[in-house]
């Protein structure tokens, strides 16, 4: 089942095109993630599926929503810097937008305790939000995003900002959201898009030049890839290896080389060999398969 | 309509909680209740400043009680309609530049609940502190001088503060339409300042401007009754504030929230 579909979706800005056509379909109970470079137009896109920015050009359907119905009942959104009226305490502001989105009062103030303890703060519920630290902030702004019980949750960036432990603790929080809702969250950090999702989305330059399953990804860019690992310095091998007959194309980050290869049995001998003549001081030597890191470059095309 | 309400609620707290409801009234005691007092001790301020010659018979006619009323009024002409101002332009301004308009706007809150609940609370507060204000300029008007009618007193305390709900409504539009509070608190200034200094320069041509209702007001307290154009001034101030009002709704939604 379908949830939203997009159709030509365009952005610009003074006349230069910030989203260039986007098309997809997000299916119910999903988890998508929307992938992409700074400045790609993630951001961008979420604000205009959350209604806050007009499109210039191109439909956003709600297959659900019933004619003249606000599509804002539907969504929940959580903007990658998530700001709240600072003298309010976090249980005032989750009652208050609760209320808004047309809860009753009891109603909101219960449904506004559940999410309190769903995200770990209930026991700051009292304090002003102006005291609360970026993480309680980041939390609350996805309590705020549920209170209505959306269809669809977007989440701008939701663990850029925090510390390895509140982005491992966000992460858990959207694995247990995934039974609940369908989710779109937008990053720029592959891991969390890899570990969470089921479905991922690159954005690049305005357009999606790849999609799919972390599984139909691999299969797509299957390619035979070797990575060596050197002690210091790796800039003098290069050529060897980038002019190699069987080498495909190469990345040289640091003290390690990644070459994807035509041939993995002959490139692992041939490579071998040259090390080993040259006394070159390998520490590890790997026949890997494509991350999602090598899905992103290679479509990014860096 | 609960919406609204939880809307307007928020105003109040928040006005609450940030004093409002202590300094807006506070500011419109001093305003109004110096001048009274200032008057009424004239003489002696003027003695204990001294400088005067010896003998020097200072000759000081005392204005009516209506007169020392109407200059209260006056006092609100200028620094009421600051406060106003200030206390206003950020309104929406504020909350937009934060971002936190958008993080209320992506709810299902009709745009148009949004801003008048913000102009119903700004007016609450604005009509609480004027009474309050004008009330004690009164009061110490009458025990200091002598008692002005009730009658009076209500009908240029209404008058007048329907001009001050056009300030207001100024204000609020601008805060609507620009981003920066401090830019809309200034346009709004100047423009009370550029219609009130024209109305009253061509005050034979446009005697149905609203800004005249302050001229009004003074004049039913010096005893004249209520002017021939206070009625339809009066309804062109609320057709002024009508349209405002709703082009700020139209303006606010237009913008669009994320930048």
């Amino acid at each position: 089942m379908s949830l939203i579909q997009i159709k030509g979706l365009k952005k610009s800005f003074q006349g230069t095109e910030v989203i260039k056509g986007l098309d997809f379909t997000l299916e119910k109970g999903r988890c998508i993630a929307l992938l992409g470079p700074n400045g790609s137009g993630k951001t961008t896109t979420l604000r205009m599926l959350s209604g806050l920015m007009n499109p210039t050009n191109g439909k956003i359907i709600f297959t659900d929503a019933k004619k003249g119905e606000d599509i804002r009942e539907l969504i929940g959104y959580l903007p990658q810097f998530p700001v709240f009226y600072e003298w309010m305490s976090g249980l005032e502001f989750l009652t208050y937008v609760g209320r808004l989105a047309g809860l009753t009062g009891k109603e909101a103030k219960e449904r506004s305790l559940e999410l309190l303890q769903l995200v770990g703060i209930l026991e700051a519920k009292n304090r002003k939000v102006g005291k609360y630290s970026g993480g309680m902030k980041q939390r609350l702004g996805i309590a705020q995003a549920l209170i209505h019980r959306p269809q669809l949750i977007m989440l701008d960036e939701p663990v850029s900002a925090l510390d390895p432990i509140g982005r491992r603790e966000v992460l858990d929080l959207l694995e247990g959201l995934k039974k609940e809702t369908t989710i779109l969250f937008s990053t720029h950090i592959l891991n969390d898009a890899e570990e969470v999702c089921d479905e991922i989305l690159f954005l690049h330059n305005g357009e999606f030049v790849e999609s799919g399953t972390m599984t139909e990804l691999r299969e797509r860019h299957q390619q035979a890839k070797i990575d060596l690992y050197f002690r210091g310095k790796t800039d003098d091998y290069i050529p060897f290896f980038s002019s190699h007959v069987l080498t495909h194309s190469l990345r040289n980050e640091g003290n390690r080389i990644s070459i994807f290869v035509k041939d993995i049995a002959a490139a692992r001998q041939s490579f071998l060999m040259w090390i080993s003549e040259q006394n070159l001081p390998l520490e590890k030597f790997e026949i890997s398969s494509m991350t999602l890191e090598d899905v992103f470059m290679k479509v990014v095309g860096k | 309509m609960s919406q609204w309400m939880t809307l307007l609620q928020k105003e109040i707290v928040e006005m609450w909680r940030n004093f409002k409801w202590i300094w807006v009234p506070i500011t419109f005691i001093l305003i109004g209740v110096q001048q009274p007092i200032i008057t009424y001790y004239m003489p002696q301020i003027l003695d204990l400043a001294g400088g005067l010659p010896e003998g020097a018979v200072i000759n000081i006619p005392t204005p009516t009680a209506g007169e020392v009323l109407s200059q209260g009024l006056g006092q609100y002409t200028t620094l009421g309609v600051l406060i106003i101002v200030l206390s206003t332009m950020g309104i929406i301004a504020a909350e937009r530049k934060s971002g936190v308009a958008a993080m209320i706007l992506v709810k299902p809150v009709s745009y148009r609940s949004f801003v008048t609940a913000k102009w119903a609370g700004g007016l609450v507060l604005m009509w609480f502190s004027f009474l309050i204000g004008y009330l004690a300029t009164w009061y110490y008007t009458g025990i200091l001088f002598e008692w002005i009618p009730v009658e009076n007193f209500f009908q240029s305390f209404f008058f007048y503060g329907l001009w001050l709900t056009v300030i207001l409504t100024i204000t609020l539009f601008f805060s609507a339409s620009l981003l920066a509070p401090g830019i809309a608190g200034f346009i709004s200034l100047a423009v009370v300042i550029v219609v009130s200094l024209i109305s009253s320069t061509l005050s034979n041509l446009l005697e149905w401007s609203p800004a005249l209702l302050a001229g009004y007001a003074s004049e039913i307290l010096l005893d004249k009754g209520i002017p021939d154009d206070t009625l339809p001034a009066s309804l062109i101030a609320a057709g002024c504030i009508v349209i405002l009002l709703s082009l700020s709704v139209i303006i606010f939604k237009k913008k669009e929230l994320a930048s």
